[in-house]
């Protein structure tokens, strides 16, 4: 992962101001965006924070259940894991960012709201960047084979049985083009 | 609330060992920081300086060097899992790495971060012990390789000096006739890290003795456990059930197995016995049908 400034010596500290914060340059959702936080901190508290993209959430806090799922260069990682400053240089995704131009929702999202593929949808948005990962990785993926990819997404609601019928129709909806 | 914590991104190996070496203690190397973001927030760690090894070039290579598979320190656990090079050359190293908690940690967490974490309930640990794997590694004074058996020495301890950093694990291919095989066990939930995880490598000589047995056992005691004298029961002979079972029995009988929640040392002993007997079974039968044996 790289320096936000490739131009600091590599022996340098990055600068803290005042308040003991870094300068940050994130791409979330293709756009960029110039922040400042504290240098502990995580993506997900920056992007709920600084950012007010509130779809990632914090459920566990230590990687166990996606609620805080981010795609980072398309791949899904656990906000809460990964410190800010490490997230520079990479293409970030939320579920803020998976709609349309004029606000339609993505073939993902209409499955699994057809589905309801959720109760109280706190792990939703996990659910569905996991699940945009899994079907650019795997188009023609099995319902077995989603179980086990989305297996680290916890559902307290218990909705896994509509979340698989949302993946499985996600799957055909965008496989049919 | 951590006073001040300096983030360095070196872009060069020499600088950041200067780095470690200027910070002494205060200092972490910071990989995947799948360990390290926990470790800090639970307040168990808090380094003023943390040295970045991202913005580092070449540290994100798999290649095939000698008969060997070079894997460096950056490579994310879920790039060895999917790798057309591990998967045709040391396949139980791909399905190890990708029996690792979840696919969110799997993009993170690196190849470097396990090792030097040395957490016993980690899988790839024993798997490398197991092929006889080397940990290279670089310091002030250059560098060095360390077996992967004295690499791992107490609980979340190694052998790395504090200005030293992985830069890579070399493991040898296994040679033709070779079958191997990890068994992961978990006692909670799919993604749990193991209770016990057992590898195991077997190579059948024409008559269909083991010319070579190897088995490291993984999150059952403080480090990956190996016993070249309990190997050399079976190596020599036929696999038959009897001497299967006698590696397995002198194993649970030579571990210190530890008590944490996903079992108790009594427990664990006897998950030993099992899951030794069926690595070495499967890792027998993939030798006996694997192409690489005719
Ligand atoms: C929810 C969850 C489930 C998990 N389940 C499993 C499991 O089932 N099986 C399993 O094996 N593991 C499991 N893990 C552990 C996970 O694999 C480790 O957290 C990971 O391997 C650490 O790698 P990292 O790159 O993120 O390391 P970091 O967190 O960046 O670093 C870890 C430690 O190693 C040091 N370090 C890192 N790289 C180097 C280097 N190159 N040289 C010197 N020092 C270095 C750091 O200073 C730090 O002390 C799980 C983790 C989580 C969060
Ligand atoms: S909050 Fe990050 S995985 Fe649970
Ligand atoms: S819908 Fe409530 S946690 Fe999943």
């Amino acid at each position: 992962m790289t320096a936000a400034d490739p131009s600091a010596p590599s022996t340098s500290p990055r600068p803290v101001d005042g308040e003991g914060k870094i300068s940050l340059t994130l791409h979330v959702n293709g756009r960029e965006e110039h922040l400042r936080a504290r240098p502990h901190h995580t993506l997900l508290e920056v992007l709920r924070n600084e950012l007010h993209l509130t779809g990632a959430r914090e459920g566990c806090g230590v990687g166990m259940c996606g609620a805080c799922t981010v795609l980072l260069d398309g791949r899904p990682i656990s906000g809460c894991l990964l410190p800010a400053a490490l997230a520079e240089g990479h293409e970030l995704t939320t579920i803020e960012g998976l709609e349309g131009p004029n606000g339609e929702l993505h073939p993902i999202q209409e499955a699994y709201v057809e589905h309801t593929g959720f109760q109280c949808s706190y792990c939703t948005p996990g659910f569905i960047l996991t699940t945009k990962a899994l079907l650019e990785e795997r188009p023609d993926v099995s319902r077995d084979e989603a179980k086990a990819y989305l297996a680290g997404n916890l559902c307290r609601c218990g909705s896994y049985v509509k979340i698989l019928d949302s993946v499985m129709d996600a799957r055909d909806r965008l496989r049919g083009g | 609330m951590p006073g001040s914590l300096a983030f360095y991104h070196p872009t060069t190996l020499e600088d950041a060992i200067g780095l470690l070496g200027e910070h002494g203690d205060e200092a972490k190397v910071v990989a995947g920081a799948t360990a390290l973001t926990i470790l800090m927030r639970q307040r168990l760690v808090a380094p003023s300086a943390l040295v970045s090894l991202g913005s580092i070039p070449g540290l994100d290579r798999i290649e095939e060097v000698d008969g060997s598979l070079r894997i460096g320190a950056m490579v994310r656990h879920r790039d060895v899992e999917l790798s057309q090079i591990v998967r045709a050359r040391i396949p139980v190293l791909a399905e190890t790495f990708g029996k690792v908690a979840n696919v969110r940690v799997r993009n993170a967490a690196t190849v470097g971060g396990v090792l030097a974490e040395s957490d016993y309930a980690s899988d790839p640990p024993a798997v490398f012990v197991a092929l006889d794997a080397e940990v290279e590694v670089r310091g002030p004074n250059g560098e060095r390789t360390i077996p992967a058996r004295d690499f791992f020495v107490a609980f979340y301890e190694t052998a790395l000096e504090p200005d030293e950093i992985v830069t890579g694990i070399v493991v040898p291919v296994p040679a033709a006739g070779s079958g191997t095989s990890y068994h992961k066990f978990v006692t909670r939930s799919s993604e749990d890290r193991p209770c016990v995880g057992v590898a195991a490598l077997v190579r059948l000589a024409p008559d269909g003795s083991a010319a070579d047995l190897r088995v490291a056992v993984g999150a059952a005691a403080e480090t990956p456990q190996r016993f070249p004298d309990y190997e050399a029961l079976g190596r020599g002979h036929v696999l038959s059930d009897d001497i299967v079972g006698r590696v397995a029995d002198a194993y649970a009988g030579a571990i210190d197995t530890l008590d944490d929640m996903r079992g108790s040392a009594w427990y664990r002993t006897e998950m030993v016995r099992v899951w030794v007997r069926r690595a070495i079974e499967s890792a027998r039968d993939a030798a006996a049908s694997g192409p690489a044996a005719h």
